[in-house]
């Protein structure tokens, strides 16, 4: 059975780093096809990993001049393959905010051929970026992106991190907020994704597993070293 | 407080509000479009004024009529940009007014590109529009740092009645770093403090009418408004140079670079200190008051062989670090214009070449 994993999110959530996650893994047991379809930035998306992903036998749709400095708010017809062909997981990675979701609505018949057991769209938060730090701005953001996706959302993803400086606490606040958060909306959290290492100590403290949902564990690909600004995959 | 994981572009946009900046005019271009697009989530929620103006030309403008009531008023834009903006500037400054410039700078000439880059140095410290006018200029290296001269930047412009321009290189606009912001700060126009803010003359009032002007029609009238703005500049040079001094003690060569290239430089540098080279480095914080003295013992000290200077551009700063050296030793430049980040390791052995010399 097909299955696809739309990603949204607020801008710096960690989508990308969770799409490319998901693919690695996926991409071990069957076809997987990634699709970028961000079309708001331009800047650290996930088509900027082509080799890496391509060697993994992933098959990359990238918007029209992806990683060319062009931005043009366009979608690649390739997109319909999604649908189309025969893949075992696919993976959209969409653009930040509102505004990147509404690149979802296009395909909105497509997706609701699909069975509800096909579909996972997953809602990425993470509570130490701004405008994502409270269970009300998670809960407006989270609707506002349904209307611009015209997809309803299946699952939180408790990403909470602040990049190189991640800890425990990190998890452990995104997952007092999202509790709040899913009981508000209805919404539950679906993952609490992580490093290996913080993901055990966040799991040792013993939260209510129905606000911690299922651990997916990642490795970061996305991450540029600052203080050397070395260029990765392509 | 806990920490926040920001960009850049948001982190400069919540430190100027924060600062208690609640006037905001721009026009979006990369790579600092997050500015006023999180000014325009941000400002309502405060009370304050958001608003995209027809071009650049008109938001420095009404930056420009916004300054002279006295409140805490910004713009930011991207090179090209900027550009725009320089008519108004020198307006500012000749009008005596405090206001705050970002410019997250990108290629260019011209258009350009949309990719990081230095190239706008000579347009920031030198005076980009007309008249013998200076604006404080103040460069940071992280997304804290920007956070960090944000504030210092209102404060600055506020003391001196003169425009400061924060410029940063475009990954400062669009890298992500956890940084901890300031508390907030309403900030209210003190009359006493700023008696030149137009906030409003009723017949009967004692004190005179604040009239906004920068055209001085007599020649003494403008030698006397020139010999002020001047006095203020030596002030400016006299109390607020900035800069980073890093691991000068016993150094054989001495870098100079600003901004995120820097970091790049530090790393390059320790790198070097693991091989048994010593390499100090002056990181400029203000590039206008230029750290001239800083650069000048750094490379002047016993046992330094010379300097070299790393930009993303085609060597601009440089021309600072050869007025500072004054020819007493060699200065040497490492950049690129057009976007291409320097290495580490292309740094590294442009300083061991200069080692062997």
């Amino acid at each position: 059975m097909k299955k696809i994993f739309v990603l949204i999110g607020n801008f710096g959530s960690g989508k990308t780093e969770l799409a490319l996650n998901i693919a690695f893994e996926a991409a071990k047991r069957g076809k997987t096809e990634l699709i970028d379809l961000d079309i708001v930035n331009t800047y650290f998306r996930l088509t900027e990993r082509k080799k890496q992903i391509e060697s993994a036998e992933i098959r990359l749709v990238s918007p029209n001049y992806a990683c060319t400095n062009v931005e043009t708010l366009s979608l690649p017809a390739e997109v319909a393959s999604a649908f189309d062909l025969d893949w075992d997981t696919v993976v959209f990675d969409v653009g930040g905010d509102p505004a990147g979701a509404t690149a979802l609505g296009r395909y909105h018949d497509d997706f609701a051929a699909l069975s509800p057991e096909q579909l996972e769209v997953l809602c990425v938060v993470n509570v130490r970026r701004p405008m994502a730090g409270t269970p009300e701005k998670i809960a407006s953001l989270c609707s506002d992106m349904e209307r611009s996706a015209r997809l309803k959302v299946t699952g939180f993803v408790n990403n909470t991190n602040l990049s190189y400086a991640t800890t425990e606490a990190e998890l452990r606040d995104g997952y007092e907020t999202l509790r709040a958060a899913s009981e508000l909306t209805g919404i539950p959290v679906a993952y609490t994704s992580g490093k290996r290492e913080i993901l055990e100590k966040f799991t040792a403290e013993g939260h209510d597993e129905r606000y911690v949902g299922k651990l997916l564990p990642i490795d970061i690909y996305m991450h540029r070293d600052w203080e050397t600004f070395t260029h990765l995959g392509q | 407080m806990a920490q926040t994981l920001m960009k850049g572009n948001e982190a400069i946009a919540e430190a100027a509000i924060r600062a208690g900046c609640r006037f905001f005019f721009g026009y979006p271009i990369t790579p600092q479009t997050e500015i006023p697009e999180y000014m325009s989530a941000r400002m309502p929620e405060l009370g304050g004024c958001y608003l995209q103006a027809e071009s650049e030309v008109a938001a420095i403008n009404m930056v420009y009529g916004a300054a002279g009531s006295g409140v805490r008023v910004m713009t930011s834009s991207s090179s090209p940009g900027v550009s725009l903006k320089q008519e108004g500037i020198s307006y500012i400054a000749g009008s005596e007014l405090p206001c705050v410039i970002i410019n997250v700078m990108r290629g260019g000439p011209g258009l350009g590109s949309i990719q990081a880059s230095q190239g706008d140095y000579f347009q920031a410290t030198k005076g980009g529009g007309h008249g013998d006018y200076r604006m404080i200029v103040l460069a940071p290296a992280s997304v804290q740092e920007a956070i960090d001269l944000m504030g210092d930047a209102f404060d600055l412009a506020d003391k001196y009645r003169n425009p400061a321009m924060l410029l940063a290189d475009g990954i400062i606009g669009q890298m992500m770093e956890p940084v901890e912001l300031p508390e907030m700060k309403e900030y209210v126009v003190d009359p006493e403090k700023k008696p030149w803010a137009a906030t409003g003359w009723k017949p009967g009032d004692k004190k005179p009418r604040a009239v906004v002007n920068s055209l001085y029609i007599t020649t003494e009238e403008l030698t006397e408004l020139n010999e002020r703005l001047q006095a203020r500049y030596a002030e400016i040079e006299k109390n607020e140079v900035r800069y980073e001094a890093y691991n000068l003690e016993g150094a054989e060569l001495v870098v100079t670079a600003y901004g995120t290239i820097a970091r790049i430089c530090k790393s390059a540098i320790d790198e070097l200190k693991q091989e048994g080279i010593n390499v100090g480095l002056i990181r400029p914080i203000t590039l206008w008051p230029f750290p001239k003295n800083a650069v000048r013992d750094a490379v002047m000290a016993d046992g330094v062989k010379g300097c070299l200077t790393v930009e993303l551009s085609a060597g601009q700063m440089v021309e600072d670090v050869r007025l500072a050296v004054n020819g007493a030793k060699p200065v040497e430049f490492l950049g690129h214009a057009g976007s291409l980040l320097p290495t580490a390791e292309e740094i590294k052995e442009k300083l061991k070449s200069m080692r062997e010399e």
